[in-house]
């Protein structure tokens, strides 16, 4: 590359006068030193509100939503609780995905199939489970089975929908030239079909993942399935406000964790996918 | 056209007169330090009204950073700019850019006509005035008929004739191109390049186009700015003298022309060894 | 061509078939859970269409849609400014990300502790928690901003305004429009919780004291009216989208033919 266009790519910040500012904040200690800042903003006026008593007992002060977290901690409960969550999440999720990647690869391979499943594909994708949750309780009351099945209900369509997209979106010129080599009908399916939907998959999971662990808390939360729903619920219930903050609080952690972990392990599995290659500029 | 340009027809230019533009000592480096790359050493050079000039370079020597600096997209890190002898900085009200990449420059969101009205917006003419320039601008660039599309219903060519439109209803003193028919065909380069040249005989427009295509530089150009070496410094300016009107045809057929260009080309190549 | 409409037809044929199937085989249902199709659809036609539209449905879908819209206008304009304001965005970037990590419904609860069981918290949980994917959208849209439009910005000197509604908002707003379809979904799970953690008004409330009470067709027409509301509702956004981003369905078009 030539040093005029090399230079370009190294120093983007250099492209615009207003892009030239955002330097300032790069570097590690002051995006370090600005995310404290941002939060001790925010915490502050959560505490000022608290103190002030604007909304009364409902909302505590930092200082008590802080020791609760730390009885929290050391109470085995808490834990199990919590286990509960993420291992309902994960097991619906993994559930759902073999079934949405058997069902998507049925339903993106046979056409007729993907015809007479379409109407019904499109008019269930914008319904979210919780409608279902009623039924779900009836039928199998506030158990870990009622929440599995909500988990599974939850995230099955999406999947499908994906690895549908991800089989149609195979690339013709790959499939012929498997054709050329001989390759027989299932030999193709996995060995084409198949990773060319990887980053559908990937997409899938990514969504799953927060998507899965909410549908816990909703099945504890308004259905009674054990978990950190639940421990929510009663919290509320029982007039122990910092005991609600500092779950919520303990949840936005998991839900962020979940995000991450998920991005970080699509990015390691798909390294050759274009769209998380890294570009050699 | 506006007052200034219509006094001045392509036969007035006098290389006496206070230039157009006038750029002395640019220079550019991108960060500071051990890290520092210098992309453009020294490059001095001036167009006047109603001329067509060329900056020709080869790929990556900087003419794209040259281009940044004049239309105060980066600031430079040294040097001067002045139109009609006032010194500028930032980015110069009299100018009007055409960008190489047309898919990149034009709104998919608005069509043609509200394209070309965008940048008039804040000129706040009058509707009729407004209307005029637009329709005006469209008829030079023979895109009349496409004013109610959308950019990307259009030919690359026709996109390009767009965005060329656009620069003229803004009515510029300076009219600059980056590599403006790199994208096209070669078929549709023969028609911008002509449509180049209709609008500075015209309009009078004073243009300024950057350029690797060394033939392309010697069929529109009145003045060529050969720039080389890394960091970047002009090798030569020479004016190109070949019968007026030019056309693809025969002025490509021409002695001079083949002359010119070899001039150029084996300037270029010697920088490079 | 054959072909095509065979397609076609198996398209509309099959969901019909289902419905068919579904009202021929639970018509003598004994089933607990799963009364007769027949019996569901009369109770929907009496607790729906005229005894309890007035007292629950409007104020549900009127909760919905101010819950919605607010907090779509918020997540633009809190989105434009984090986008645009590096300090702000170094800042608070990284707590939005944690907070957007709380699961929506879990802030039904703090919104009770906060303000009581009142329409205020239903509104205010819809808000809130509707707020952060179209915010997310509308940053991470607005600083997809392509370079070369921006270079046009500054070459033709256009005004903040023009730059802001002429270039950036249009050029993010397929990904605000999908952050707002995100936000829609929310609005709507976030209307169902409020209404089934201790409430006795809105459609929530109505089938989860049905499932309570063991009133199996009347919990399966609160179901059925729910999914109805959530497929219109996106419909309807979906409708909305393709008019106001027709530019950006039709380039998408060229791309894929050219």
């Amino acid at each position: 590359m030539n040093p005029s266009s090399s230079a370009l790519a190294s120093r983007p910040e250099n492209e615009a006068p207003e892009r030239r500012r955002a330097r300032d904040y790069d570097s590690p200690v002051a995006r370090i030193a600005l995310r404290a800042a941002g939060a001790g903003i925010l915490l502050a006026c959560w505490q000022l509100t608290a103190v002030n008593g604007v909304f009364g007992p409902g909302l505590p002060t930092l200082g008590a939503t802080g020791g609760k977290l730390a009885t929290l901690m050391g109470d085995p409960g808490f834990w199990i609780a919590t286990a509960q969550t993420i291992w309902l999440a994960v097991l619906g999720l993994a559930i759902s995905l073999v079934a949405g990647v058997l069902l998507g690869m049925l339903i993106g391979t046979i056409e007729s199939v993907f015809y007479a499943t379409r109407a019904v594909t499109e008019f269930l994708k914008p319904i979210p489970p919780i409608v279902v949750l009623p039924l779900c309780v009836m039928i199998w009351g506030p158990t870990n089975t009622m929440a599995l099945v909500l988990v599974m209900i939850g995230t099955v369509l999406s999947t499908t929908i994906q690895v549908i997209a991800g089989v149609n979106d195979t690339d013709p010129v790959a499939m012929n030239t498997a054709r050329s080599f001989g390759m027989g009908r299932m030999e193709r399916l996995w060995r084409i079909t198949l990773p060319s939907a990887a980053s559908y998959i990937g997409t899938s999971v990514r969504i799953g993942a927060p998507a899965a662990l909410i549908i816990v808390v909703v099945a504890g939360l308004l259905g009674g399935a054990p978990g950190l729903g639940s421990a929510i619920y009663r919290a509320q219930a029982a007039g122990d406000y910092p005991g609600v903050y500092a779950l919520v609080l303990v949840l936005g952690v998991l839900g962020l964790a979940a995000q991450n972990l998920t991005a970080a392990i699509e990015r390691r599995v798909l390294h050759w996918h274009p769209a998380f290659r890294k570009v050699e500029k | 056209m506006n007052a200034t340009m219509e006094t001045h027809t392509t036969n007035d230019v006098s290389p006496g007169n206070t230039p157009r533009l006038l750029v002395q000592s640019l220079a550019k480096t991108y960060g500071s330090g051990p890290k520092a790359v210098e992309v453009i050493e020294d490059l001095t050079f001036s167009v006047h009204a109603g001329e067509l000039v060329c900056i020709v370079g080869p790929s990556g020597v900087g003419k794209t950073t040259l281009l940044k600096c004049l239309a105060g997209l980066q600031p430079s890190s040294g040097g001067t700019m002045a139109i009609d002898g006032r010194k500028v900085s930032g980015p110069p009200a009299e100018m009007a850019l055409v960008f190489q990449d047309y898919s990149r420059s034009l709104m998919p969101w608005l069509t043609v006509e509200k394209n070309l009205q965008l940048p008039l917006r804040h000129l706040r003419l009058p509707a009729r005035e407004m209307r005029s320039r637009v329709e005006d601008a469209l008829g030079e660039v023979g895109l009349s008929h496409a004013a109610k599309r959308y950019p990307w219903q259009l030919s690359g060519g026709m996109q390009q004739r767009a965005a060329i439109a656009r620069a003229l209803a803004y009515r510029p003193e300076i009219l600059i191109m980056d590599e403006p028919f790199a994208s096209v065909d070669a078929q549709t380069r023969f028609e911008l390049e002509d449509l180049c040249l209709k609008i500075r005989d015209e309009l009078g427009m004073t243009i300024l186009l950057v350029t690797h295509d060394i033939d392309e530089a010697v069929y529109l150009s009145d003045r060529i700015v050969a720039i080389g070496h890394k960091p970047a410094r002009v090798l030569e300016v020479m004016d190109v003298v070949l019968p007026s009107p030019r056309n693809q045809i025969d002025t490509r057929a021409l002695p001079e022309f083949s002359a010119q260009r070899t001039k150029v080309l084996s300037l270029i190549r010697q920088a490079q060894a | 061509m054959k072909r095509h409409a065979f397609n076609l037809a198996l398209a509309v044929a099959t969901p019909l078939l289902l419905v068919v199937v579904w009202y021929g085989t639970s018509s003598s249902s004994t089933n607990a859970f799963f009364p007769p199709l027949r019996q569901i659809l009369s109770r929907f036609a009496d607790l729906w269409l005229f005894e309890h539209f007035t007292s629950d449905i409007l104020p549900s879908l009127g909760n919905l849609v101010v819950g919605f819209v607010s907090a779509v206008v918020l997540g633009v304009a809190l989105g434009f400014v984090l986008a645009t304001v590096p300090l702000l965005r170094a800042m608070f970037e990284p707590s939005l990300h944690l907070l957007r990590g709380i699961p929506p419904v879990a802030l039904v609860p703090i919104l009770i502790t906060l303000v009581g069981f009142g329409n205020e918290m239903r509104i205010s949980s819809i808000m809130i928690a509707a707020v952060f994917p179209t915010m997310i959208a509308t940053i991470d849209g607005i600083r997809a901003v392509d370079s070369g439009l921006k270079d046009v910005c500054t070459v033709y000197q256009l005004s903040k305004r023009d730059r802001l509604l002429s270039v950036y908002l249009p050029s993010a707003g397929p990904q605000i429009a999908a952050g707002m379809q995100v936000s829609l979904l929310v609005a709507f799970i976030v209307m169902i919780a409020s209404e089934m953690m201790g409430t006795a008004q809105g459609i929530g409330a109505m089938t989860l004291l049905a499932q309570q009470t063991f009133m199996a067709a009347d919990m399966w027409a609160g179901i059925l009216l729910l999914g109805l509301i959530g497929f219109l509702s996106n419909l309807l956004f979906d409708l909305i989208k393709n008019r106001v981003l027709s530019w950006y369905i039709g380039s998408k078009k060229m791309e894929k033919v050219s």
